[in-house]
């Protein structure tokens, strides 16, 4: 039985006959039922996080997934011919083909944060046309990431400051050592944020770590061909057989690593250099910050 | 027993063994230096202190130690034993490598350089796997010759866990109970214990990193006690003294210890039931595409259509907690990467299939209202009908008004202190966060609590680790 669906039926709009805004637009309207911070989303713009409550709309981690979904509904796309990838036709890439609908594959929305970088993930995959013009009002994913660290640290540090003025004796200094060391903190965060290449630095860490992680499975790919090469000759069908579904399993895994390998690469590069409008974001968070820091040091 | 051709085959590659030890030795501490760039860090003072007390002891000797490479053999024999006592053959371990994973690597020329190395490193192939007479008898002949190395005062190797861990954590709760039957044949033998790990070994992998500096521990504890009969008794001591000495191994690393995490659902949002049919009691395939994995999605299929939907939310809800663990540990999932993980609900295990990092996982609250899990990657043990376990956990209805998050926040402040005598209130604690991980301040310091946060609609949850 085919499903239904419950929601109300929406109008898809070919995605080459918009213009990014009205996309953006398009996108915000239609995670209004996930939202749960209404003002944040009521005033959200291209750069305003669909996580997160300080800053961002307020969705849970359980409507990840719809935010994906509601795109794929509302737009059309030409890219929709499926063209494989892997011998077995499991995996496909689209290509240009009739009008359908809009198909989002499995990593391809992991820098999907706001709704402008979902437009910019759209025009990276060719479902609509590239415009230079709106993408320079987006902030990367690494800076929408790293200015929501500043905005959560700045809110646990007022809480922090509110919180002591209630306190006195041993219960007051054991909460002021704390305080001390957010502050502390926050000004490591300020002097990373100070430097591009400082924050660069900080996300290649991330980048090594998981292309660390690529080459071990490759390591552990090597040795699983190589016991099927000393094997080939024994015809012991069975352990070739089950060595074999190793082998394809230990190549899926490294697929998927090399994606996520992609992404952390993608933010390493992203955080090594600033555009006007993450300059704007960063002297803002910054600003903020710095007066959130002021009070906590006179407690 | 063993056949006589068994030990005369014993006797003879005890004998080439011990004639090329010191080239063998040259070449592998060679390949572990220059080719993969390795080093041990404070060897001599390690050394130093291990030999004080090895020095003195003649007797049998019993090594075990954490196993995360396939190449720890190597690399822990390189640790404990300098150049001056290559020599010391009955101080030259025996090993029982897995058959399968070794004796046929490569072609015709690798394959045999592999196999003459494994002999002159005095390797006794073990089969694990097959209950078939051959592979029983072949099992009790290795056996039977460790058996006969220890009575004749020399050294075996094996590792107590019988395999990788794939959470990079040996879990002193669940022993084995093979060393403690191998140490009831030879009594007056000694374990050597040792634990050696670098800084970067999150993870099972098939060697450590290009480079790695490893850390090492170790103590010298009697096989034996006396009144010990029984193989678990014994199994359970020497786990005991692994634990221990894995602690002391944490304590002086700048790695989280405690990795765990949590996730709470509401399954009465009317969110959570967007995408079901009520009627056909089935999810929306697209919908569960996006979560579920192949096998995940079959494993859904096969329950009855009045479990579908709690099942559903299981496997969300254990693949949050174990991204969060995950997470503590650097295992960084990409947002939505739901597909990165595959969930065992049967098995309570969370595989995060680009490392093959493993994950504990065990439901707590599970009722009609609401699904709770919390998940262990390492530090302590996640519990079962016997043990409860190292993790703390609350799930609460958030007050009307309140904002989930901060609620979950403060409740968790309040039960870490009311969890400890130590803790006046929880107006010393403080939540910050380090990489976007929630972390615990106290006194000015971060408390490696491997503390974890949810919410959702109506519930708010927390968890943390007191191990």
């Amino acid at each position: 039985m085919a499903f239904k669906r419950k929601e109300t039926v929406i109008e898809a709009i070919d995605l080459n006959t918009i213009t990014p805004e009205d996309g953006e637009k398009r996108i915000t309207a239609g995670v209004k039922k996930y939202a749960t911070n209404e003002a944040n989303w009521s005033n959200a713009d291209a750069n305003t996080p669909y996580l997160g409550s300080i800053i961002g709309m307020g969705i849970e981690s359980s409507n990840l997934a719809d935010i994906t979904m509601s795109i794929e509904r509302q737009f059309l796309t030409k890219r929709t011919k499926r063209v494989p990838v892997s011998a077995d036709g499991s995996e496909f890439k689209l290509e240009e083909g009739e009008l359908g609908k809009l198909r989002i594959l499995d990593g391809q929305d992991a820098l999907a944060a706001t709704p402008g970088l979902s437009i910019k993930m759209l025009m990276d995959l060719g479902h609509m046309p590239k415009n230079n013009a709106y993408l320079t009002k987006v902030v990367s994913f690494a800076y929408i990431t790293t200015v929501g660290d500043g905005y959560k640290l700045s809110d646990a540090l007022k809480k922090m400051v509110g919180k002591i003025e209630k306190l006195a004796g041993s219960e007051r200094d054991e909460a002021v050592a704390n305080l001390k060391a957010m502050t502390a903190q926050a000004k490591t965060y300020l002097d990373q944020l100070s430097d591009a290449a400082k924050l660069a630095a900080s996300r290649q860490k991330t980048f090594a770590g998981d292309k660390a992680g690529y080459d071990s499975l490759s390591k552990e790919l090597g040795v699983v061909t190589d016991k099927l090469k000393g094997l080939s000759a024994s015809g012991d069908a069975a352990q070739i057989a089950s060595l074999r579904a190793e082998e394809a399993e230990i190549r899926t895994r490294l697929k998927m690593s090399a994606a996520k390998l992609r992404v952390s690469e993608e933010v390493a590069r992203q955080a090594g250099s600033r555009s006007a409008v993450e300059e704007a974001k960063v002297a803002e968070i910054k600003r903020i910050l710095s007066e959130t820091i002021a009070a906590a040091e006179r407690c | 027993m063993l056949e006589k051709s068994d030990l005369a085959e014993l006797r003879r590659q005890e004998f080439w063994s011990l004639l090329l030890a010191a080239p063998v030795y040259a070449f592998t501490v060679a390949v572990c230096r220059w080719r993969f760039g390795y080093r041990l860090e404070d060897l001599s003072a390690f050394r130093a202190r291990l030999w004080e007390e090895l020095g003195e002891f003649d007797g049998p000797l019993i090594w075990a130690a954490n196993h995360l490479t396939l190449i720890d053999s190597f690399l822990i024999f390189w640790a404990v034993t300098p150049w001056s006592k290559i020599g010391r053959s009955k101080r030259i371990p025996w090993s029982t490598p897995e058959y399968r994973n070794y004796y046929h690597l490569g072609g015709w020329l690798q394959k045999r350089l592999i196999r003459a190395l494994m002999y002159l490193c005095r390797c006794i192939p073990f089969l694990r796997e097959g209950e078939d007479e051959a592979s029983v008898r072949w099992r009790e002949t290795v056996f039977q010759k460790c058996v006969q190395v220890l009575k004749e005062g020399g050294s075996v190797f094996v590792y107590p866990e019988a395999g990788r861990s794939r959470s990079g954590w040996l879990e002193p709760r669940r022993p084995k109970d093979f060393l403690g039957r191998l140490a009831l044949e030879a009594p007056n033998a000694k374990f050597l214990c040792v634990y050696l790990r670098g800084e970067g070994q999150i993870a099972t992998t098939v060697y450590p990193a290009q480079g790695e500096r490893l850390r090492m521990t170790a103590e010298l504890i009697p096989a034996v006690l006396p009144g010990e009969t029984a193989a678990r008794q014994i199994s359970q001591r020497l786990f005991d003294k692994l634990g221990a000495l894995q602690q002391d191994w944490f304590s002086r690393s700048a790695l989280a210890k405690n990795c765990g995490g949590n996730d709470v659902v509401d399954l009465k949002s009317p969110l959570a039931r967007e995408h079901f049919d009520e009627e056909s009691r089935e999810f929306d395939p697209e919908w569960t595409a996006r979560h579920l994995t192949a096998a995940e999605s079959k494993y859904l299929d096969a329950q009855p259509p009045a479990k579908r939907f709690s099942t559903f939310w299981k496997f969300f809800a254990a693949k949050e907690a174990a991204h969060k663990a995950l997470a503590q540990s650097g295992i960084w999932t990409p947002t939505g990467g739901f597909w990165l993980l595959e969930a065992d609900l049967f098995r309570r295990k969370v595989l995060h299939r680009p490392t093959g990092a493993q994950v504990s996982v065990a439901f707590t609250d599970e009722d009609e209202d609401k699904v709770h899990c919390i998940a262990v990657l390492r530090g302590g043990y996640i519990g079962d009908d016997d043990s409860p376990g190292d993790v703390l956990w609350g799930v609460e209805e958030v007050p009307q008004g309140r904002s989930p998050g901060e609620f979950a926040r403060e409740r968790c402040l309040e039960f870490i202190a009311k969890s400890s005598d130590d803790i006046s209130s929880a107006a010393t604690l403080a939540f910050t966060e380090e990489d976007g991980i929630p972390k615990v301040l106290r006194g000015g310091k971060t408390c490696d609590w491997g503390v974890s946060l949810s919410h959702s609609g109506r519930y708010a949850a927390y968890s943390f680790m007191a191990s």
